[in-house]
């Protein structure tokens, strides 16, 4: 369904740094740009993020180990880091999902009470 | 959470080293940006449109930096290294200020940090000769004083002998331990100016309940007691100076001159070496030894008492069963009263008042110093308030405002307080070299701190001065940052009123400024009426009349070896030298005594009667004995009030007389000529005349009272007991300068005998303010801080006026234009000035009543209240005040009042 601007979400913290780690699992070795283009063909728009918004999350990830920022040339001959996922990241990307199945879950099962 | 400790890692990494990371991110979104630049061409946007439509998916270009930077590094840091290098910038832009404050509170915070640390080794640092050292304590006798001031009584410690300390230690549960310590004085012959070495004898019981370690071998043990072998364990200070640190002297014998009486040249074993911190019990003790075992019909070793209390016992519950204990031991003396004390506070209880004194008085300095950065630093937000609410305006806090001035502050007051470090070194150190200058052992009361080499600035003093400096300067900046950064201030200037002096904000600041000054002259007073008496003491000191002429007066002791002069020839080589000295052009006279003026010795010989008794005993509080030359009188030119001195016919086989002074007459012969009556000294059965009286020497310190005192010719003395216990004082009337002198009577000392060894030579001048080196350190110290408070204080109100002026620089000209003359302008603002002035003055006086009672044990022939210092001090302080509040004004009054009126 098509999104419209008051029909976007908003995205927490935390969960930014999961669709990252998620992304980049699946698609490999991606730069920031080439990142939030994807982040936005999935979302097809329902996504409410500026782009800039990665930067923190992608430094974020990058101090704790779970991804690792490498300069390389892109397909057009320019410099670019390529940020791709660690040995540690994938480990910590399956906690991570763990997790959140667990909370919305957990939230479903309480919305479904309360109705 | 290994992910989280790698986080925090990395985040400290970027924070010191931005550089990379910042260029990385650079490069990085420049190529993100130019990536979506061209997508947007694609999509048909033109060059602009497109750069702009980048930006906006960014979020904006700089936020977006600005938020990857605070993710990858810590933002309060950052902030905090920014504010710096703002401060830093705009300090160094207003150089004026930045001298000023940093100058002012430097001298504050150096002053405070040095008193303090002295106060803290002297009085608070437990004592390093022991452990636990606040358990040891002594025991006095508490007497009343005849010849003290009112009020106060005589104290002397308590001695005992092995045996009965032995008895008292088995009944008295309280105290753990008990021990017994004596000063004493060796000769170590051999060296140049060796002379005498001060040491101790105490029991083995003492040194066990010190519980300190030996550097070297051990420390004395009971059976050195009980054996009576001569051992010794060396000082730290004495082993590297005369024997030159020797790892091996353990095990060796050195000799040693017993001085105290009979003279014998003795080897004692080397047993041990204490490390340099056992300074017991104080810092001149160079060697300790056991008791001395008594050859037979002597009576036994007795020394004073030094105790430590059993674990939990408080002094008093040990001072009662202790008192029950002697009264028992000593029924005879049941009436005495007993008082208990800490070592640590009887050591330094001569200095303690001064050093709480003069730490107030550093105190008070820095809070002058500290209201004068306040004011400087209002006075400079209230310049910068435009510039404040210029930030305010494109997006700053209020509370960022505030933290950046802050951070100014603190800067001033690291910067304040790293100069303040290096003052509080100096200065410390010049405590210290004071310290060592004045400190002769024989002398009674001299200039000497005591415990002052443990005093030293390590690493908590300069924390804590640095970090006391940026407290205060962070306070005294604060009222200026928070009236600069309110909301009223921030807004006023907003809405573009002119000027600051009419808002409301501004005026509060005008009567904060005024109430700052008011307590700078109140401080600055207090200060200066304390600095006042104090000077006033030791003028008063240095005029008392000594009862005998100072000037042209050189001394010096001689150590002969015991081996070749028991006692018997001592006076042999005394007359032969002073024979051979008055022989030298340039000394008019020679002479030798047992004690000179202040030295610290008692010496009653018996005591002197008005009647024979062949059994009694002398009080110690019996008049002293002086064993002079013929010659004495004359070489210190001693004023005679009545009779006759000396003279050649009182020979040795003549009538025997003896001169007493002024307190002796009074006390025994009041109402009565002395001169003619026959008295009798000691047990000796055969009577002395008095011949004369002489004035009063104040022998144990000029600030005491001068005790009884007689004179014998020493051609006439002739009981067994041993001449000059502390070495014979030779006396010699001479204009010729020291550095001549010495030489010379070295080379004839040695004529005589080759080992004879010069120590201990000052001229009398040097002794005498040696005597007082203590109150003219305190009345330095404490005029160098009223100077520099009065100063401050003149400082601030020039400034707070000089402002006042410049800013009513208008007002000013609309009067004058309005009719006001010169002396009209003249008067209203000397009449602002001199308000705040008399203000202060008023408070200054009511608080220095409230404080100068503290003063009143280091006052000498002047009163805490004295009328005369107070009025003094107020009009010197009002005359500087004057001249601080009559520039501006002089200033305010030339104001052409269109200039005024235009610039406006």
């Amino acid at each position: 369904m098509s999104g419209e601007a008051s029909e976007r979400i908003e995205l927490l913290q935390g969960t930014l740094d999961l669709i990252v780690l998620q992304a980049l699992r699946s698609m490999g070795p991606l730069h920031a740009y080439a990142l939030a283009t994807r982040l936005e063909q999935v979302a097809d728009q329902q996504l409410l993020l500026n782009q800039g918004s990665l930067y923190p999350a992608l430094v974020r990830l990058e101090q704790r180990g779970w991804i690792k920022g490498r300069w390389s040339t892109t397909e057009h001959g320019r410099q670019a880091k390529y940020y791709s996922l660690t040995a540690a990241g994938t480990r910590a990307l399956g906690q991570q999902v763990e997790r959140w199945r667990r909370l919305t879950g957990l939230v479903d099962r309480l919305l479904l009470l309360e109705s | 959470m290994l992910s989280g400790l790698r986080r925090l890692l990395m985040r400290l990494r970027a924070f010191l080293a931005p550089t990379h990371a910042e260029r990385e991110l650079e490069r990085e979104m420049a190529t993100h940006v130019l990536m979506l630049v061209q997508r947007y061409q694609r999509q048909g946007l033109s060059l602009a449109e497109a750069r702009r439509a980048a930006r906006h998916a960014l979020g904006g270009i700089d936020q977006t930096k600005e938020r990857q930077r605070n993710e990858r590094s810590f933002p309060l840091l950052e902030d905090l290294r920014r504010d710096l290098a703002y401060s830093v910038r705009t300090l160094a832009k207003a150089r004026g200020f930045t001298v000023a404050a940093v100058l002012t509170l430097a001298v504050g915070i150096g002053a405070t940090s040095t008193l303090f640390t002295v106060a803290y080794g002297l009085l608070l640092k437990p004592l390093p000769f022991a452990l636990q050292p606040e358990r040891l304590v002594r025991l006095l006798t508490v007497s009343p004083n005849p010849e003290g001031p009112a009020g106060s009584p005589r104290k002397d410690l308590v001695i005992l002998t092995l045996a009965e300390a032995a008895d008292v230690g088995a009944r008295v549960r309280s105290l753990s331990a008990i021990g017994l310590v004596s000063p004493t004085i060796m000769g170590l012959a051999g060296q140049d100016d060796a002379g005498r070495v001060p040491g101790a004898r105490l029991s083995a019981a003492t040194f066990v309940m010190l519980g300190m370690q030996p550097l070297l071998g051990r420390v004395i043990l009971p059976e050195d007691e009980t054996t009576g072998r001569d051992v010794v364990v060396l000082g730290h200070a004495l082993w590297q100076r005369f024997f030159a640190g020797d790892p091996t002297i353990v095990g060796r014998a050195v000799t040693f001159d017993t001085v105290l009486g009979r003279r014998v040249s003795r080897a004692f074993l080397v047993v041990g070496v204490m490390p340099p911190t056992f300074s017991f019990p104080n810092r001149q003790t160079q060697f300790w030894m056991p008791p001395p075992v008594p050859t037979a019909g002597a009576p036994p070793w007795r020394a004073p008492l030094l105790a430590k209390l059993a674990p939990r016992v408080t002094p008093q519950a040990a001072l009662n069963e202790l008192e029950r204990a002697l009264r028992d031991l000593r029924p005879q003396e049941s009436n005495l009263r007993y008082e208990m004390t800490r070592e640590q506070e009887l050591l330094v209880l001569a200095v303690r008042p001064a050093l709480l004194a003069l730490s107030v008085s550093a105190f008070l300095l820095l809070l002058i110093a500290a209201l004068n950065v306040s004011n400087l630093q209002l006075a400079r937000a209230l310049a910068r308030q435009r510039e404040f609410a210029v930030r305010a305006s494109v997006g700053a806090s209020r509370g960022r405002l505030l933290r950046q001035c802050v951070t100014e502050s603190a800067l001033v007051g690291l910067l304040a307080g790293l100069a303040g470090l290096a003052l509080a070194v100096w200065a410390v150190t010049a405590f210290q070299a004071f310290a060592a200058t004045s400190s002769r052992f024989d002398l009674a009361g001299a200039g000497e701190l005591p415990r002052i080499d443990e005093v030293a600035v390590n690493w908590p003093v300069i924390l804590a001065t640095i970090a006391g400096a940026v407290m205060v300067a962070t306070g005294a900046g604060l009222a200026g940052a928070l009236r600069v950064s309110s909301r009223h201030a921030l807004s006023a200037v907003r809405l573009g009123l002119a000027g600051t002096s009419t808002s409301a904000g501004a005026s509060g600041a005008w009567l904060a400024r005024r109430a700052l000054i008011v307590a700078q002259v109140a401080g600055s007073l207090a200060l200066l009426i304390g600095a006042a008496l104090l000077t006033r003491t030791f003028w008063n000191l240095t005029h008392i009349d000594p009862g005998y002429t100072r000037d042209s007066v050189f001394t010096f002791q001689v150590n002969l070896p015991a081996s070749h002069y028991p006692n018997e020839r001592l006076r042999t080589f005394a007359e032969s030298l002073t024979a051979r000295l008055q022989a030298v052009p340039g000394i008019q006279v020679a002479a030798y005594a047992n004690q000179l003026p202040f030295v610290g010795l008692r010496d009653t010989a018996g005591g002197l009667w008005r009647t024979p008794d062949a059994t009694r005993k002398a009080a110690p509080e019996a008049a002293d004995a002086r064993l002079v030359s013929r010659a004495y009188f004359d070489a210190i030119r001693m004023q005679l009030r009545a009779g006759r001195g000396f003279e050649d016919r009182d020979g040795p086989e003549q009538p025997r007389v003896l001169v007493i002074n002024e307190t002796l007459a009074r006390r025994e012969f009041a109402g009565e000529d002395p001169i003619g009556k026959l008295v009798y000294v000691g047990r000796d059965s055969s009577p002395w005349q008095i011949i004369g009286i002489v004035a009063d020497v104040r022998q144990f310190g000029l600030d005491r009272e001068p005790e009884p005192q007689f004179f014998i010719d020493l051609r006439q003395w002739s009981t067994g007991l041993p001449l000059f216990p502390a070495g014979a004082y030779y006396v010699l009337r001479t204009g010729t300068s020291p550095d001549l002198l010495l030489p010379a009577i070295r080379t004839i000392a040695r004529t005589i005998d080759p080992e004879a060894a010069v120590f201990n030579s000052a001229t009398m001048n040097t002794i005498t303010s040696l005597n007082i080196a203590r109150p003219r350190l305190y009345a330095i110290v404490a005029s160098g801080f009223a100077a520099i408070g009065v100063l401050l204080a003149a400082i601030g109100i020039f400034g707070v006026l000089a402002y006042l002026v410049r800013e009513r620089t208008a007002e000013i000209g609309i009067r004058v234009a309005l009719g006001a003359t010169r002396a009209d302008i003249l008067r209203l603002v000397t009449g602002q000035g001199l308000t705040m002035v008399a203000m202060g003055i008023g408070l200054g006086v009511l608080g220095a009543v409230a404080l100068t009672r503290y003063l009143e044990s280091l006052l000498f022939g002047v009163r805490p209240l004295d009328a005369r210092t107070f009025v003094m001090a107020s009009a010197l302080l009002l005359a500087v005040a004057t001249a601080a509040v009559l520039a501006p004004a002089r200033r305010a009054a030339r104001v052409d009042p269109l200039a005024a009126i235009r610039c406006e």
